[in-house]
């Protein structure tokens, strides 16, 4: 199943972190969810990981960071 | 469907960096008094005037603005939390606020048991601070991070101890007469570069790594400049720090340049990613930033002209420059970001709909505040060479922070009148 993608770079704060909020509400269970950010969202992964969602971060060459996010 | 909540423990209550922040300007509109009471104390350094007001300046409102941001900055750029954050927050902010009151009042009046506690106070803050911060980084997030901010983090902290135990030394040498291997003025300067490179800048650095692409929307700053950089800052100093010991000129001189050389390196890096940034139109805290960067750049000029020079503006005028100009726009220019955002993020953990951060601070009042501030600078500069307009410039830069007070204050109350009138955010069931 190809993944949802919200790409979230070249934005100020607080809209990347907006708009991953609004793709995590709008998930279904089993959906994934690709988030493509300037960087490292720490707040953003502790509350993945409250809530029980599944993830997994990547750089990217460009320095960009990829998360790919499951709703378990 | 239940959507993902927006509270989490990690992060520190509002008021936990508020303290900071709002304390830091208080510090500036005491600077402006002195100077507007105190007469022509521009016209050296060493006058008691000028180390009062230095250190209200640099400990009054750098450190307290530069600690309250690292206790909200850490967990999200580098994952590190510190623990019991408003127990650090509530003992380090009495003690340095007092420290630094009692430091600038011992410095100015020449009282040397009040000098000493003062420095006694602001040390054991810091150092409680210090060792919370240590902890927080050892524990901090394994995710890892695209930017040097965590190692840098680290090398400002050292930077930091260095600077106070320059500190507390000569606190000790002119509060109670204890003998240095070194003369004082070599003691005064290893402090104040130490405080200005090692601490200040490279936290300054390592923070920009992070905020100047994250608020201006520029590239990235360069890996191979952000990988050497502050190593370079600490490497120079240490090697600065012999040469004075071992009254080695040649050397000493050479470090001086090239600390001077890599603060310009900085400031040309980031005027270069501000003039290509994503930005279709700069907003006033990106202009104020950009004014600091120039600030920077002209008292790094006069530092090295100060080298040949006897003269006693031009070090005044350095100081000035690089102090109230460039630290003190950056941060500024920082604070008019960090504050507004932090109001909404706890708006949205709390679970209320947080307006817009431009009604939380609207440009308008930002902008006057920096026009004022350009006059502050302006002034202070013309004062440097003409000491009779000190107590002028001191007006100014009592308004300055006046109004930077007033323009913070104003998102504290944004936050509280939109706590109380903001309907649940949608999806949220945060308790925070």
């Amino acid at each position: 199943m190809s993944a949802r993608t919200v790409d979230a770079r070249g934005l100020e704060p607080p809209e990347p972190f907006e708009r991953a909020m609004e793709g995590l509400m709008s998930m279904t269970r089993g959906e994934e969810m690709l988030l493509i950010l300037d960087r490292m969202p720490h707040p953003l992964l502790r509350i993945l990981d409250r809530d029980g969602y599944r993830h997994a971060e990547a750089y990217r060459d460009d320095g960009a960071v990829e998360i790919r996010i499951t709703h378990s | 469907m239940m959507g993902p909540g927006l509270s989490y423990e990690d992060t520190p209550p509002f008021s936990a960096p508020v303290r900071f922040f709002l304390t830091a300007p208080l510090f500036g509109i005491a600077a402006g008094l002195t100077l507007v009471f105190g007469g022509e104390i521009l016209v050296s350094r060493w006058t008691p005037g000028a180390l009062a007001i230095a250190h209200l300046f640099a400990a009054g409102f750098m450190l307290q603005v530069m600690l309250g941001a690292l206790l909200q900055v850490m967990p999200v750029v580098a994952g590190a939390s510190m623990p019991a954050p408003l127990l650090i927050a509530g003992v380090t902010h009495v003690a340095m606020t007092l420290g630094t009151a009692g430091l600038a009042f011992g410095l100015g009046t020449g009282t040397p048991g009040v000098l000493l506690a003062g420095a006694a106070s602001l040390v054991g803050g810091l150092a409680f601070f210090l060792s919370a911060a240590a902890l927080g980084l050892r524990r901090g997030s394994k995710t890892g991070s695209n930017t040097r901010t965590p190692r840098d983090l680290r090398m400002a902290f050292a930077g930091l101890v260095v600077t106070a135990a320059f500190g507390l030394a000569l606190a000790l040498v002119l509060g109670s007469g204890v003998a240095l291997p070194v003369p004082l003025p070599t003691a005064v300067n290893l402090h104040a570069g130490w405080g200005w490179m090692g601490w200040a800048a490279v936290l300054l650095a390592a923070t920009s790594w992070v905020v100047v692409p994250m608020f201006q929307i520029t590239a990235a700053y360069p890996q191979r400049f952000t990988l050497l950089w502050a190593p370079a800052v600490t490497g120079t100093l240490v090697l600065w720090t012999i040469a004075e010991f071992f009254a080695l000129d040649g050397a000493r001189i050479a470090a001086i340049i090239a600390l001077g050389l890599l603060g310009a390196g900085y400031a040309a890096i980031t005027l270069y990613l501000q003039a290509h940034s994503r930005r279709s139109k700069p907003d006033t805290p990106f202009l104020a930033f950009r004014q600091a960067m120039y600030a920077a750049l002209a008292g790094v000029l006069v530092l090295v002209i100060s080298l040949w020079s006897d003269a006693d503006y031009w070090p005044i005028l350095a100081g000035v420059l690089i102090l109230h100009g460039g630290f003190g726009g950056t941060i500024t220019a920082m604070l008019y970001k960090i504050l507004p955002f932090l109001a909404w993020l706890h708006l949205t953990q709390a679970g209320l709909k947080a307006p817009n951060m431009k009604k939380l601070l609207p440009d308008t009042p930002i902008r006057r505040q920096l026009h004022v501030r350009t006059a502050s600078l302006a002034s202070l500069c013309v004062a440097v060479f003409v000491p009779m307009l000190a107590p002028l410039a001191g007006l100014v830069l009592a308004v300055e922070f006046g109004w930077l007070f007033a323009n913070l204050l104003r998102v504290v109350r944004a936050r509280r009148d939109a706590a109380r009138s903001a309907g649940p955010r949608p999806g949220s069931h945060a308790s925070a």
